[in-house]
C-alpha cells in the first residue's frame, strides 16, 4: 500500500501534541496495513522537530522554508498539495485543529480527492477507507464510507489517540519548497495571546465548570457561593464567554485554557468534546447535569442527574457541613 | 376554512418564543417573589414591537393582526404571566380604544410613546364600590371651561404604578345613567393624581398593581376619548377585544404547566417506573393538552372575528376569555397535582402557574359575568 | 460591500434525545425543535453589522428543504434583503461537500465582496462547507473568525486558535470568512421587520439544474457512541446525592 503521511503541527517552536497523537495513529494504522508511514514538516528550522519525532515514522519529509516559521493555511496548502500530488500517498491524517480546519477542505478541494473532518477512527479495507465520526453534539457516531479513491485526507479529533513513544529511525528527506513567498491574497500578520485576567483556573486545585445550563447570568451567583464553599474557583464553557458572562480567561477547552485540578466539577455543561480536551486530565471529574444522556457522563468518575438549581444549594450546605 | 397559521404569524410565534425564552424567562421567578415591575424588559420588548402589535405602523406600531396579538401574548405568558397582562394592558386596554375611538391628534400624540416603549398604559375602570357592576362606579368629571375637572378613585389597577398614560372612565352625567359616562386619557404628572395603595398579589405579581386617587385633577378637554356619554360603550367594545388577550394568557400559562407536567412525570419514578407511565397521570395529561388545544382554538377564533371585522363578537369573546380561564385553573391545578409534594414549593415553577391562572376566572369580568354575558346572547 | 451569507437549518439537539430512525441512518425529527446553525446567526449578524457601516446589500443562501423558508425570511427580516433557497428534498444525502459544489454553482455567477458562514453546523459537524466552498470560488478564507476589521480591499481578519490564541491575518477581498460565535450579540427580528420580510418573495432555484454532483461519501450507519467509561451516577434526591458526594469529596482528601 502507498504510504500514510502525518503532517506536523507546531506553533511558536513548540510541537503540539497533536502530532505525537497522529503520528501513533498513523503507525497503528501503517503497521496494520503494510504501509510506510511518512511525516510531513513544514518549518523555518527543523532541527528540533526532527530530533522529538524521529523514532516515531518511516520517513520525515521536511521541507524548510522562511515562510513555514508560522502557520498560514495558504501556503501549507499549496506546498502540500504539490508534495501529496507527486508521492500520492493512501491517505494523510492531519489534526482536526484550528490549523487542521482552516488547511483540510482546501487541500482536499484542489486534489480533488475524498475528504472527511473530524474523525475518531479510520479503517482501511482494500481500497476503501470509511471512518468514524460524531453528529449531533456527540449525542450519535456515524460510520461514514467515503468515495473509493487512490488518495484520501482525513482530519483526526485531538485528544483522541494516544500519543506513544516509538522505536523507529526514520530516513529524512529534504526537499525544496514548492513556493517561495506567502501568497499576496493571505498574509500572516501575528499571534495574540489572551490577556490575563485576576483569576488563573490552571492553578487552582478545585474548579468548577458552568455551563449553558445556568440559563442567565444572575444564576452565576449560586456557582460563586458553592464555589467558595468548597474552595474553587470557576470555569465556564464557551457559550458562557460569548454571552459575556465571563471573561475569556476562564473558558476552559480547546479554544480555552487546558487545566488539570485536583477537582473539576462540571455543572450544566453538555460535554462537547472541545469543552472536554480541556478538562479531562483533571484528577476526580464530577458532572451535574439533567440530560442522564449528556456525553459528559462518559467523561465523569461521578455524575448526579438532576437539576442543578436544586442539587447546588444542598450540595454547598452538606460541604460546609463536612468542613465544619 | 384555514387552520394554519400563515407565513408572519409562524414567524412571529418562532421569534417571540426566542426572545422569551432568552430575554424574560430568566426573570419570571424573581419578579414573582419581588413584585417588582420588569421596567428593563419593558424596553427590550418595545424594540421587538410587543408594545403596539396592533398598531398600525404610521403610529409607530407593529400593524399585525389579533391573531397574532393572541400568538404573542400567549408565547410571553408561557414564560411570564406578569410580562404577559403588562403587554395585554399596553396593547388592548390602552392602545387600542385609542386607536379605535382617538381623533387624529390623539393618536399621533399618544399612540407612538406607548408603543415604542416610552410610556406605559394603563385603564381604569374598577372602584372600590364598583367591580363586575361597572355602571355602579363613582368617579366624575365635570366640564369647567377648557377641562373637566376628575374626581374619583380607581383599584386594581393593573400596570398602576409604572405608567404614563390612563385611559380612565367617569361619569359626566351621573343622572343618564350608563349612557352618562366618558372616557378620557389622563396623564401622570396631572396635578392631583396620586398611587393609593399598591396591592400585594397572589400571582401576576409584577404588573404594579394599586390605586389611583384622583382629586380636583384637571383633564384638558381634548383629551375626552370619543364623544361625552360613549364611555360605557368604549368600556364593552374595548373588553370584548381585550378578552383576547386574556383568553391567550391563560392558553399559555397552561401550556407551561403542560410542558413541565410532561417534563417531570418522565423524570419522577413510583412504584418502579416513571410516573407517565401511570395511567392516571396520562389521564391527566391527555385532558390538559386537549383542554389547552380547545381554548387556543376559541381564542383564535376571536381573533379571526376581530381581524375580519365582524362587528359584535361579545358572546364568542366572553366564551374564549372563560373558557381559557377555567382550563387554565384546572391545568395548573394539575400540574401541581403531578409534581406532588415538589408542585408545592417554589423549587418547580408549577406553584406559580396556579397562583397566575387564578387572576384570569377575575379579571376583566369575572367568570360569572362572561357566563352572564353568553347566557344574556343565547336567550335573548 | 456586498455580502454573502450561507446558513442552514439544524435541529436543536443539545438538550434533546436523539434518537436513530428505523432506516439506522437518520435520526427521528419530528419531536425536534429546528432553528438557525447558531453561528450562523453570528454570521448573519456579522453580516448586518458590516452593512450598517458600509451600505451594500445581503443576500442569504441555504440549501435546505422547504421549511429552511422560515430561516430565510427571519434572516431577512434580522437584516438581509435578498434569500435564495437552493431546493433539495432529501437532506440526508448532503455531505458538506455536496453543499459547498451546490452553494458553488450558484455563488460564483454572483457579484460579492465578503461571503460569511457558519464555522460549524451542529448537525453534522463538518466544519468544511465554507472552507470548501472558498477553494471552490479560487478566493482566500478563514476559518473560525471571531474578530474582523474591513477596509476597501482588504479584512484584518482574527482567527480563533487554541487556547485562545488569536491569528491575525490580512486577507484580499473578495474572500470567504467562517464565523465563530462570540463574535457579536445576534439580534432579533422585530415584529415589523417580520411582516416585511414574510411578504418578500424568496428567490427558489432547484438543485437539478446544476446537474448531478458527486458525494464525498455515505453514512453507512448511526448508533449511539460506545461508553468508554460511564461515571457512576449517584442516585437519590438533591439531599442523598449531596451526601454521598460530599463523602466522596471529603474521602478524596478535596476539602
Ligand atoms: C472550533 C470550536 C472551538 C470550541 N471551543 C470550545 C471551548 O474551548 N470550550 C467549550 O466549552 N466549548 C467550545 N466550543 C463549543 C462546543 O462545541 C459546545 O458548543 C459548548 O461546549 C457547549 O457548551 P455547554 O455544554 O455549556 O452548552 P450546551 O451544549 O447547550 O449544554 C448545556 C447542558 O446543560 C444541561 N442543563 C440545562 N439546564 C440544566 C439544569 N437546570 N440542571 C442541570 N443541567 C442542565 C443540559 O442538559 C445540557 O447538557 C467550541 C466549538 C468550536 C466549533
Ligand atoms: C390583579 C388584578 C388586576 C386588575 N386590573 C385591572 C385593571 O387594570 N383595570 C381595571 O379597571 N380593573 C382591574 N381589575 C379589577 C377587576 O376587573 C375586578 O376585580 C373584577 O371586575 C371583579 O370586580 P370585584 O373585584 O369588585 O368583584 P365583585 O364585582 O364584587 O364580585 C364579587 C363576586 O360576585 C360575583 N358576581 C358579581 N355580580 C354578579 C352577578 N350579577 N351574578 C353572579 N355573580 C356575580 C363575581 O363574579 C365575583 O365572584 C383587576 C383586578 C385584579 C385582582
Amino acid at each position: 500500500m502507498n504510504d500514510i503521511f502525518v503532517l506536523i503541527e507546531h506553533r511558536q517552536g513548540v510541537i503540539r501534541d497533536i502530532t505525537f497523537e497522529l503520528l501513533a495513529f498513523g503507525r497503528n494504522l501503517a503497521n496494520k496495513n503494510n504501509a510506510k508511514l511518512t511525516a510531513i514538516i513544514f518549518a523555518d528550522n527543523s532541527k528540533k522537530i526532527i530530533d522529538k519525532i524521529k523514532t516515531q515514522a518511516d520517513k520525515i519529509t521536511v521541507i524548510e522554508n522562511p515562510i513555514f516559521k508560522d502557520f498560514n493555511a495558504e501556503s501549507y496548502q499549496i506546498a502540500l498539495a504539490e508534495i501529496i500530488k507527486k508521492e500520492n500517498p493512501f491517505i494523510t491524517l492531519i489534526g482536526h485543529t484550528a490549523f487542521g480546519m482552516d488547511l483540510c477542505s482546501s487541500l482536499a478541494t484542489e486534489l480533488k480527492i475524498p475528504f472527511t473532518t473530524d474523525c475518531l477512527d479510520v479503517e482501511i479495507n482494500g481500497k476503501k477507507l470509511s471512518v468514524t465520526r460524531q453528529m449531533y453534539d456527540g449525542k450519535l457516531n456515524v460510520k461514514l464510507q467515503l468515495q473509493e479513491n487512490d488518495s484520501y485526507l482525513v482530519s483526526l479529533r485531538a485528544g483522541t489517540f494516544p500519543a506513544e513513544d516509538g522505536n523507529l529511525n526514520a530516513e529524512i528527506e529534504k526537499i525544496e519548497s514548492p513556493i517561495s513567498a506567502e501568497p499576496d491574497y493571505r498574509k500572516f500578520i501575528e499571534y495574540i495571546e489572551v490577556v490575563a485576567g485576576e483569576v488563573d483556573i490552571t492553578k487552582s486545585d478545585v474548579v468548577i465548570g458552568i455551563g449553558r445550563g445556568i440559563k442567565e447570568k444572575d444564576n452565576l451567583d449560586i456557582i460563586d457561593e458553592f464555589a467558595d464553599a468548597i474552595g474553587g474557583v470557576v470555569g465556564c464553557s464557551r457559550p458562557i464567554v460569548d454571552a459575556e458572562w465571563l471573561p475569556k480567561d476562564r473558558q476552559i477547552g480547546s479554544s480555552g485554557k487546558t487545566i488539570k485540578p485536583k477537582l473539576y466539577i462540571a455543572i450544566g455543561i453538555s460535554g462537547a468534546f472541545q469543552h472536554v480536551m480541556g478538562m479531562k486530565s483533571a484528577d476526580t471529574i464530577i458532572a451535574i447535569n439533567k440530560d442522564p444522556n449528556a456525553p459528559i457522563f462518559n467523561e465523569a468518575d461521578y455524575g448526579i442527574v438532576d437539576d442543578l438549581f436544586k442539587v447546588i444549594p444542598v450540595l454547598k450546605n452538606k460541604i460546609l457541613e463536612a468542613k465544619a | 376554512m384555514n387552520f394554519g397559521l400563515t407565513n408572519d404569524q409562524k414567524m412571529l410565534q418562532k421569534e417571540v418564543r426566542n426572545f422569551a425564552e432568552t430575554e424574560l424567562k430568566p426573570l419570571a421567578s424573581e419578579i414573582d417573589v419581588s413584585g417588582e415591575f420588569p421596567s428593563e424588559n419593558i424596553k427590550k420588548l418595545a424594540e421587538m414591537g410587543l408594545m403596539g402589535i396592533i398598531v398600525p405602523e404610521k403610529y409607530s406600531g407593529s400593524e399585525f393582526d389579533f391573531i397574532s396579538l393572541a400568538i404573542a401574548i400567549e408565547e410571553i405568558s408561557r414564560v411570564c404571566a406578569s410580562t404577559g397582562v403588562i403587554v395585554a394592558v399596553n396593547n388592548s386596554l390602552v392602545s387600542y380604544p385609542i386607536l379605535q375611538f382617538g381623533n387624529e391628534e390623539q393618536k399621533q400624540k399618544y399612540l407612538p410613546p406607548l408603543c415604542i416603549g416610552e410610556k406605559i398604559g394603563a385603564m381604569g375602570i374598577t372602584e372600590p364600590n364598583a367591580g363586575s357592576d361597572v355602571a355602579a362606579m363613582e368617579a366624575t368629571a365635570k366640564l369647567n371651561g377648557d377641562h373637566y375637572i376628575l374626581n374619583g378613585t380607581k383599584r386594581f389597577i393593573t400596570n398602576g404604578t409604572a405608567a404614563d398614560t390612563f385611559v380612565v372612565f367617569a361619569y359626566t352625567d351621573k343622572d343618564a345613567g350608563y349612557k352618562g359616562m366618558s372616557c378620557f386619557i389622563v396623564e401622570r404628572d396631572l396635578e392631583g393624581f396620586s398611587l393609593g395603595k399598591h396591592e400585594d398579589l397572589m400571582g401576576i405579581r409584577a404588573t404594579g398593581n394599586c390605586e389611583l386617587i384622583f382629586e380636583d385633577v384637571k383633564v384638558p378637554k381634548e383629551n375626552l376619548l370619543g364623544k361625552e356619554g360613549d364611555g360605557f360603550k368604549i368600556c364593552m367594545n374595548t373588553l370584548d377585544v381585550s378578552r383576547i388577550d386574556i383568553g391567550a394568557q391563560g392558553v399559555g400559562i397552561a401550556q407551561a404547566a403542560l410542558d413541565e407536567s410532561i417534563k417531570y412525570s418522565k423524570e419522577r419514578k413510583t412504584f418502579g417506573k416513571p410516573i407517565c407511565h401511570h395511567e392516571m397521570i396520562q389521564n391527566m395529561l391527555a385532558e390538559m393538552a386537549t383542554k389547552i388545544q380547545a381554548a387556543r382554538l376559541l381564542v383564535y377564533y376571536v381573533g379571526y372575528l376581530k381581524d375580519k371585522g365582524v362587528k359584535r363578537f361579545s358572546k364568542e369573546s366572553a366564551m374564549a376569555k372563560y373558557y381559557a380561564a377555567d382550563i387554565a385553573v384546572d391545568v395548573t391545578r394539575k400540574a401541581v397535582q403531578i409534581h406532588g409534594g415538589y408542585g408545592y414549593t417554589k423549587d418547580y415553577p408549577v406553584e406559580r402557574f396556579y397562583r397566575d391562572a387564578r387572576i384570569l376566572e377575575l379579571y376583566e369580568g369575572t367568570s360569572e359575568i362572561q357566563k352572564i354575558v353568553i347566557a344574556r346572547d343565547l336567550v335573548k | 460591500m456586498n455580502i454573502i451569507v450561507c446558513i442552514k437549518r439544524v435541529p436543536q439537539t443539545a438538550e434533546a434525545e436523539v434518537k436513530v430512525d428505523s432506516s439506522g441512518k437518520d435520526i427521528e425529527k419530528d419531536r425536534l425543535i429546528f432553528d438557525t446553525n447558531e453561528s450562523d446567526t453570528y454570521a448573519l449578524e456579522e453580516a448586518v453589522l458590516q452593512k450598517e457601516k458600509f451600505g451594500g446589500s445581503i443576500t442569504v443562501i441555504t440549501v435546505g428543504d422547504e421549511d429552511s423558508e422560515e430561516t430565510l425570511r427571519i434572516a431577512l427580516a434580522k437584516g438581509a434583503d435578498e434569500a435564495i433557497r437552493i431546493k433539495v428534498e432529501d437532506l440526508d444525502e448532503l455531505d458538506g461537500f455536496k453543499t459547498a459544489q451546490i452553494l458553488h454553482k450558484i455563488i460564483k455567477d454572483m457579484d460579492f465582496d465578503i461571503i460569511f458562514t457558519g464555522c460549524l453546523a451542529t448537525d453534522d459537524a463538518y466544519s468544511q462547507v465554507g472552507t470548501t466552498l472558498a477553494k471552490l470560488l479560487e478566493i482566500p478564507h478563514a476559518s473560525l473568525v471571531t474578530k474582523i476589521e474591513l477596509s476597501e480591499n482588504s479584512a484584518d481578519a482574527y482567527r480563533e486558535l487554541e487556547g485562545g490564541l488569536l491569528e491575525h491575518l490580512k486577507i484580499k477581498l473578495p474572500a470567504l470568512f467562517t464565523i465563530q460565535t462570540g463574535i457579536n450579540v445576534p439580534r432579533y427580528a422585530s415584529l415589523i421587520a417580520i411582516r416585511r420580510a414574510a411578504r418578500k418573495e424568496l428567490n427558489e432555484i432547484s438543485k437539478t439544474e446544476f446537474g448531478e454532483m458527486k458525494s464525498n461519501s455515505f453514512i453507512e450507519e448511526l448508533f449511539t457512541p460506545p461508553v468508554s467509561k460511564l461515571a457512576e451516577i449517584l442516585s437519590g434526591n438533591p439531599d442523598e446525592v449531596s451526601e454521598k458526594l460530599t463523602g466522596i469529596i471529603k474521602e478524596k482528601g478535596l476539602i
